[in-house]
């Protein structure tokens, strides 16, 4: 398609814009211009949350511009996903996690963060919100199947609730079929051994590293 | 000022909205929107500005944002909104003048001004999670004998009796209960009977918590800590606080951590969020002071540069025009009986004086090690604080470039320090390393800064 290059252009800076209507008129027009779904993701937008992550660990741009360019993205998938199964593809899903401050815990801003760069890391994020038991967490990781669960404390009141995460996990008979990240003002390293989680991240971006490397271990790559 | 009904009334009826775009669609863009207007920058190279137009067009930044924007409640998903009258209204009639502490420890928290030569008020301690019943009454005995302290931050037990102390379980209600206890033995070891326990309980999250602590304690002199969520969001438990609050007629110290990098942005966003909750935590919290606490939403530390600025802007625009008192609170990377942990709370404290704060000084290593408290290193703070009232903010800005020199490439991998028994003798003293370490960089900040240390401490 003439003008391919532009297109894609256009469609990484209305990702890293954020401006959600602007992408989807960016993936209407890239589509009624026969390019395809999947190169419309992988050569347009997903170089934009590309640069919309590394900004962000430059802190060039903060959560507000992470969460809308997360907007931005969802909307068009949900244009674009019906038609890559059209085509007979499907988007790549790198994992799907759940996320959720803990029971108790009313601190979103850190969640927030995790979420939108599993987001632009290729994860479909459940996101319970905040002050949410442990069961809860164990429930959705169930109902969606997914690969793991992040969960994170501010307090040191707080923190004794991701221990709980995974004992609930236990008693359920499930704790081998998911990864357990945890994260959070008041957790380390140390506290994550000894709960037993499989991951602490102390900062946003380990925790979509370490995520990656849970879903690998999973696929036994 | 409006009364707390109207604003209770407002929190249960106001304008609906979603959490989502309160943040997306109001508070990010209106924020947005005033940074381009009053053209409020960052400035890296000047951590303490000296500039009195900036921090006035942060001010006006800030109360047309609030205006804009009003605040968020959780519970019911409605919006709490403010005239410009109603602002003007707590400025005009805010508090100021109070009396903080009873008896011979009773001192008024001051009104302070940029480069104001009034002494700031100054409390410590800073609520680190401490593991022992003892640790946390030595921590607090520790800090208190030096009279430079005018207020006690109450550490946090981490258990009862072994058990984890979990919040919002009867083991929360006994720690709040129990951790006022300890800190009113500390402070009677002390010979400060009349300290007031600023934060009552950090352990403390819901309301109930914190009214058992509260009931315990010194109900006369002790005041509550409430706080907010991020950003200019309240929810019904904080205002159940304040409920409780009006009716025992205690003071409060209204707390906001604005986060950087969360939806306030970058140091200039953060700058003007802060100053914008001054009305807010008189209007909602019913504040005696304002407790703002800036903080990364990674690393969580408090002596970085874009937090030094934004904190010291904040301040400038806040005490220029609200009579609403601040105590900023900040913590440090490095951990205890590290000489970075006092280069970092040398930098925050000048700023925040200098800036027209008064001071609450938090614990080293951003109180996430159980046991590493450094009530030597507050001390530390206090001369800090005190001595810093009346220099210049361009003087404080050369001595916070200095002292960032020192340690700011190592805030992201900062040294731990040592806990509390490699830090404290068999008699619940701090020992001899903690102390020579003291008296070095006190030495250090004489000779190098011109500082000149009143001798209140009781380790001179």
């Amino acid at each position: 398609m003439p003008g391919e290059e532009a297109v894609y252009e256009q469609l990484k800076e209305a990702i890293i814009a954020g401006d959600r209507e602007k992408t989807l008129k960016a993936v209407e027009a890239a589509l009624e211009g026969g390019v395809s779904a999947s190169d419309i993701i992988e050569k347009g937008m997903s170089p934009g949350m590309k640069e919309v992550g590394e900004r962000f660990a430059r802190y060039e741009i903060y959560l507000p511009e992470m969460m809308m360019a997360a907007e931005a993205w969802e909307g068009a998938m949900k244009v674009l996903e019906p038609k890559l199964v059209e085509g007979g593809k499907v988007a790549k899903k790198v994992g799907k996690v759940v996320l959720g401050t803990v029971a108790g815990d009313i601190h979103s801003i850190g969640k927030n963060i995790v979420g939108a760069m599993l987001k632009m890391s290729g994860f479909e994020v459940y996101d319970l919100g905040i002050d949410v038991p442990a069961s809860h967490f164990v429930t959705k990781a169930e109902e969606v199947r997914a690969d793991v669960i992040a969960a994170s404390a501010l307090m040191s009141t707080t923190m004794s609730q991701q221990k709980n995460i995974i004992d609930h996990l236990k008693a359920r008979g499930v704790r081998e079929k998911y990864a357990v990240l945890v994260g959070g003002g008041s957790t380390t390293e140390d506290w994550a051994k000894q709960i037993g989680a499989d991951g602490y991240g102390k900062t946003a971006g380990d925790a979509a590293a370490l995520a990656l490397q849970a879903v690998a271990r999973k696929e036994g790559k | 000022m409006i009364s707390f009904s109207a604003i209770v009334d407002r929190a249960l009826n106001g304008p609906i909205c979603t959490e989502k775009e309160f943040d997306l669609n109001i508070f990010v863009p209106n924020l947005r929107k005033v940074l381009e207007k009053y053209k409020i920058t960052y400035d890296p190279a000047t951590p303490v500005p000296s500039d009195d137009a900036l921090a006035d067009r942060v001010w006006e930044a800030a109360m047309e944002f609030l205006l804009a924007t009003g605040m968020f409640c959780l519970d019911t998903e409605r919006r709490i909104l403010f005239t410009r009258e109603e602002i003007e209204g707590a400025l005009a009639t805010g508090p100021s003048g109070n009396i903080f502490g009873d008896g011979k420890d009773a001192r008024i928290m001051p009104r302070r001004y940029p480069e104001d030569k009034t002494p700031p008020w100054i409390s410590g301690c800073g609520a680190g999670p401490v593991s022992k019943e003892e640790y946390l009454i030595n921590i607090v005995k520790t800090y208190a004998e030096d009279s430079l302290s005018d207020g006690i931050t109450a550490p946090c037990l981490t258990n009862i009796d072994g058990r984890p102390l979990e919040a919002n379980s009867p083991w929360g209600i006994e720690g709040a209960v129990r951790t006022i206890l300890l800190t009113r033995e500390g402070l009677r070891r002390a010979g400060r009977p009349g300290m007031p326990v600023v934060n009552e309980v950090a352990s403390a999250i819901r309301a109930q918590e914190h009214i058992a602590g509260h009931r315990f304690g010194n109900p006369k002199v002790d005041y509550l800590e409430i706080g907010l969520v991020h950003e200019l969001k309240v929810d019904l438990d904080a205002l159940n606080k304040v409920a409780y609050g009006l009716s025992t007629g205690n003071l409060t110290f209204a707390e906001n951590g604005v986060i950087l990098g969360g939806f306030a942005g970058g140091p200039a966003g953060v700058a003007v969020v802060t100053a914008a909750y001054n009305p807010v935590d008189m209007l909602v919290l019913r504040g005696a002071a304002q407790h703002p606490f800036l903080v990364p939403f990674e690393k969580g530390t408090t002596s970085n540069r874009t937090v030094i600025w934004a904190r010291s802007v904040a301040m400038q625009a806040i005490s220029r025009h609200s009579p609403l008192p601040m105590v900023g609170s900040g913590y440090t990377s490095a951990g205890p009986l590290t000489e970075m942990s006092y280069y970092e709370f040398g930098a925050w404290i000048i700023a925040n004086v200098v800036s027209g704060g008064s001071v609450e000084i938090g614990v080293p290593y951003r109180g996430t090690l159980v046991d590493y408290c450094g009530p030597v290193e507050n001390i530390f703070g206090n001369g800090v604080a005190n001595a810093s009232a009346g220099m210049s903010r361009k003087e404080a800005n050369k001595i916070v470039l200095a002292l960032l020199e020192k340690y700011e490439d190592k805030i992201p991998d900062p040294p731990k320090g040592k806990p509390y028994l490699e830090y404290f003798d068999e008699k619940g003293l701090p020992n001899k390393e903690c102390l020579a370490l003291y008296r070095k960089m006190r030495k250090e900040f004489e000779d190098s800064f011109g500082f000149q240390f009143k001798k209140t401490s009781p380790f001179w």
